[in-house]
C-alpha cells in the first residue's frame, strides 16, 4: 500500500465525503416531510387521495433509484424541469426515500396496540390529539430505528449521483482510481469514510432511540 | 432360558452427569431386559430427562457406562470422526420421542418418516414409501401422509414422531415426556399408540408425568429425585405402597393434583 | 412540451436486448448470491475464527459500502490484474454484494432453527453434515425466503447501476440511443415502466412462493 498517496488524497476524499453527508442529510430532511404527507394521504377520507399516495409509493418503490435520477436529471428539461446536479440529487433522493419512509412510519404507527387508540378516544381525545399524545410517542422508537435504516440506504444511494457529476465520495474515488491507478488505496480510504459516516448515523439513531424510549427503561 | 445368556437391552452402570457445579445424575444403575417397559417418574429437575437423553448421548455423561444390547454407547476413548461414526450407528438402533415432537416442518408427514431410512439405510424410494405408509397406518395417520406438520394437531404430530422413530426399526424406544406438551384430550391417542408398541414387546423407557399410564403399561417403575433413583419396583408396588417417604410424598401430591 | 416516442419504437430491438441482458444478469446473480450466501453463512457459523472472521469482515464490508464503489473497485482493481469482460465484473460485483446480504439473512435463520430439530435428527442417527443438509439448511431456507425474495427484488433494480461500468443492460443501451436521438425523457420513462412491470411480476411471484412455503415453516 502506498501510504504517501493515501495521505495525499485524504483531504480530497474528506471534502467529497462532506458532500455525501450534505446531500444525504438534506434528502432525509425533505424526505421526512414527503413521507409525512404520504402517510396523511393514505389515511385520507377521500379515496382518490389514498389511491394517489398508494400509486406513488408503488411506482417509486418499483423502479430503480438510479433510473429515477437519470429520468429527472436528463429527462427533466423536456418537461421544463432544470435542476443542477446537487439539487437534483437532493430532490430525487428525498422523493425516493419519502416513499419508503412513509411505509416505515405507517408500520410504526400500526405497531402500536389498537387498545391504545380506543383508550385515548374513550377519554375524549380527538383523532389528531390521540396521534400526537398517545400513538406517536409509543411509535417513536420503532420509527427512529426504521428511519435510521433508510438513512443508511440514503447514504449508500447517494453514491449514484456521481453519475450526474456531483463531486461526492464515489465520484472522487472513481476519479482518483483513474488518475492514480491505485484502486486498493483509494478504495480502502473511501470505504473507510463511508463506514465512518454510516457508523455516525447508527450512533445518532441509537441516541435518539434511547431518548424516545426512555419511558420503557424507567 | 436363553435370556440369561443374552445381554440386557439397555444397561447403565454408575452413570454420573454434571452441569457445571450441579450434579444432576449421581450414579445411576439400571438394567432393562429385552421387551420390557420401564417407566421413570419424578419431579422436574430430578434428572429423569437427563438420564433418558444420556442413553442417546444427547447428553454426554461424565462417569459410568451405558450399554445398548451389549455395545457401549458412551466411548470416552473415541474422538472426533471415529466417535461420530460410532454414535450415529448406535443412534440408528434407538428411537427417541421428544416432548415437543421436533417434527421436521419442511417435510411432509410421510417424508418425515422416510427421511432416515432413505438417507441412512439407502432404502429405495418405493420401499421407503411402503414402509412409511405402513407405519403411518399403524399410528392411524395414513390419510395425513401428504400433510405438513404445521397442519397437524399436537397428538397427531407426536404419533408421526413415533412413526418416524420406528422407521429405523430400533431395538429400543425412548420417550421423553411424550405427552406433557399435549392438551389433555389428545393424550389418549398417543398413549394408545404406545400401548400398541408395548403389546408388540418393544423395549421402552418412558419418562412421564402420567402416573396411571405408567402403572398400566410398564413392567418396572422407577422414582427419581435429586439425581438418584429413590425407589424402583413393580408398578403395582411402587404406586400402591411405596417404601420411601419421598415417593409417597411425590405420589400424594401428584395423584392429588390429578384427581 | 412535446413527447415523441417514435425513437423508442425505432430502438425497441436494442432496448429489448438490454432487457434480456438485465434478466440474464439477474438470474446469474440470484443463483450466485443465494447459493453463495448459504455457503458463506455455513462457513462463518461452523468454522474456526481464522476462517470465519475474514468472511464476516467481508460480509460487513459489502454491507457498509455502496455498490457502485464496490463495482469501481472490482472493475479497476480486477481489470488491472487480469483481462476480464465487464459483464463478468458486473455479475461478480453484484453477486458478492448480495451474497453478503443473503449470508446475513441465512446466518440469522440457521440460528433460528431450534435445537430440538438438531436433536431429533441426531437421535435418528444423522451426523453433523447430514443434519445440516437434510434438516437445518432446508428449514433455514424456507424461513429466509421472504427476506431473500425482497433482496432479489432490490437486486434486479440495482442491475441498472451496472451501466456505469459499461455493461449493455437497459440503461446503457438507451444511453447510446439517447445520444443519437436526444430523447432522454422518453427512453428513461420507458425503462422505468419496464422495471415497474418486472417488479410487479416479481412481487406476484414472491407472494406465490411465500404462500407455498408458509406451511413448511
Amino acid at each position: 500500500m502506498d501510504i504517501n498517496l493515501m495521505i495525499e488524497i485524504t483531504p480530497l476524499l474528506v471534502k467529497a465525503a462532506w458532500v455525501t453527508v450534505d446531500i444525504s442529510a438534506r434528502a432525509l430532511f425533505f424526505g421526512f416531510f414527503i413521507a409525512s404527507a404520504l402517510v396523511a394521504m393514505r389515511t385520507s377520507r377521500i379515496p382518490p387521495v389514498r389511491w394517489l399516495a398508494r400509486a406513488y409509493i408503488s411506482v417509486v418503490r418499483g423502479t430503480p433509484y438510479f433510473v429515477q435520477l437519470l429520468l429527472v436529471f436528463y429527462g427533466g428539461p423536456a418537461v421544463g424541469l432544470r435542476l443542477d446536479p446537487f439539487t437534483c440529487g437532493v430532490v430525487v433522493g428525498a422523493f425516493n426515500i419519502g416513499a419508503y419512509m412513509s411505509e416505515a412510519i405507517r408500520g410504526a404507527i400500526e405497531s402500536v396496540d389498537s387498545g391504545q387508540n380506543e383508550a385515548s378516544r374513550s377519554l375524549g381525545f380527538g383523532r389528531l390529539e390521540t396521534l400526537q399524545h398517545i400513538i406517536l410517542p409509543q411509535a417513536a422508537g420503532l420509527m427512529i430505528r426504521s428511519i435510521g435504516v433508510l438513512a443508511i440506504i440514503l447514504v449508500k444511494n447517494s453514491s449514484l449521483v456521481s453519475i450526474i457529476s456531483v463531486i461526492e465520495l464515489t465520484y472522487q474515488a472513481q476519479r482518483l482510481i483513474g488518475s492514480t491507478y491505485k484502486p486498493l488505496e483509494v478504495f480502502t480510504l473511501s470505504a473507510l469514510m463511508y463506514i465512518v459516516i454510516i457508523y455516525a448515523v447508527m450512533g445518532i439513531v441509537e441516541f435518539l432511540y434511547r431518548r424516545a424510549t426512555r419511558y420503557a427503561f424507567l | 432360558m436363553t435370556q440369561s445368556t443374552e445381554p440386557p437391552m439397555v444397561e447403565l452402570k454408575g452413570v454420573k452427569k454434571r452441569f457445571g457445579d450441579l450434579e444432576v445424575l449421581k450414579g445411576i444403575d439400571l438394567r432393562v431386559d429385552r421387551g420390557k417397559i420401564i417407566s421413570i417418574i419424578g419431579p422436574s429437575g430430578s434428572g429423569k430427562s437427563t438420564l433418558l437423553r444420556s442413553i442417546n448421548n444427547l447428553e454426554v455423561i461424565d462417569e459410568g457406562s451405558i450399554l445398548l444390547d451389549g455395545v457401549q454407547v458412551n466411548r470416552p476413548d473415541l474422538k472426533g470422526l471415529a466417535f461420530e461414526r460410532h454414535i450415529n450407528h448406535i443412534r440408528q438402533n434407538m428411537g427417541m420421542v421428544f416432548q415437543h415432537f421436533n417434527l421436521f416442518p419442511h417435510l411432509s408427514t410421510l417424508e418425515n418418516v422416510t427421511l432416515a431410512p432413505r438417507k441412512l439405510k439407502g432404502m429405495k424410494a418405493s420401499n421407503a414409501r411402503e414402509l412409511g405408509m405402513e407405519l403411518l397406518e399403524r399410528v392411524g395417520l395414513a390419510d395425513k401422509a401428504q400433510s405438513y406438520p404445521s397442519s397437524l394437531s399436537g397428538g397427531q404430530k407426536q404419533r408421526v414422531a413415533i412413526a418416524r422413530a420406528l422407521a429405523m426399526q430400533p431395538k429400543v424406544m425412548l420417550f421423553d415426556e411424550a405427552t406433557s406438551a399435549l392438551d389433555p384430550e389428545l393424550v389418549e391417542e398417543v398413549n394408545r399408540v404406545m400401548k400398541g408398541l408395548a403389546e408388540e414387546h418393544m423395549t421402552m423407557l418412558i419418562v412421564t408425568h402420567e402416573m396411571a399410564f405408567a402403572r398400566d403399561v410398564s413392567d418396572w417403575a422407577m422414582f427419581m429425585d435429586g439425581g438418584v433413583v429413590v425407589e424402583a419396583n413393580t408398578p403395582d408396588h411402587l404406586f400402591s405402597h411405596p417404601d420411601q417417604e419421598r415417593t409417597q410424598h411425590f405420589l400424594r401430591k401428584h395423584l392429588g393434583a390429578q384427581a | 412540451m412535446e413527447f415523441d416516442f417514435s425513437p423508442v419504437i425505432e430502438y425497441l430491438p436494442t432496448l429489448l436486448q438490454g432487457v434480456g441482458v438485465t434478466l440474464l444478469i439477474g438470474l446469474a446473480v440470484a443463483v450466485m448470491s443465494v447459493i453463495g450466501g448459504q455457503i458463506v453463512a455455513v462457513i462463518s457459523l461452523y468454522t474456526r475464527k481464522v476462517v470465519n472472521w475474514p468472511l464476516r469482515f467481508f460480509i460487513w464490508l459489502f454491507m457498509t459500502t455502496p455498490l457502485l464503489l464496490q463495482l469501481y473497485f472490482l472493475y479497476f482493481g480486477l481489470g488491472e490484474l487480469i483481462l476480464i469482460p465487464a459483464i463478468v465484473v458486473g455479475i461478480l460485483g453484484l453477486g458478492f454484494h448480495y451474497m453478503a446480504y443473503n449470508a446475513d439473512i441465512f446466518i440469522a435463520t440457521i440460528r433460528s432453527v431450534s435445537s430440538g430439530q438438531y436433536e431429533a435428527s441426531r437421535s435418528l442417527g444423522f451426523g453433523h453434515l447430514n443434519t445440516l443438509f437434510y434438516v437445518i439448511l432446508p428449514q433455514a431456507f424456507y424461513r429466509a425466503l421472504p427476506q431473500l425474495s425482497n433482496n432479489m427484488i432490490i437486486m434486479v433494480k440495482d442491475i441498472s447501476v451496472l451501466s456505469a461500468i459499461g455493461i449493455g443492460e437497459m440503461v446503457y443501451v438507451s444511453q447510446y440511443a439517447i445520444s443519437v436521438t436526444f430523447r432522454p425523457f422518453e427512453f428513461y420513462i420507458t425503462i422505468a415502466v419496464i422495471y415497474y412491470l418486472i417488479n410487479l411480476m416479481m412481487e406476484a411471484g414472491q407472494t406465490r412462493i411465500e404462500r407455498r412455503a408458509a406451511y413448511r415453516r
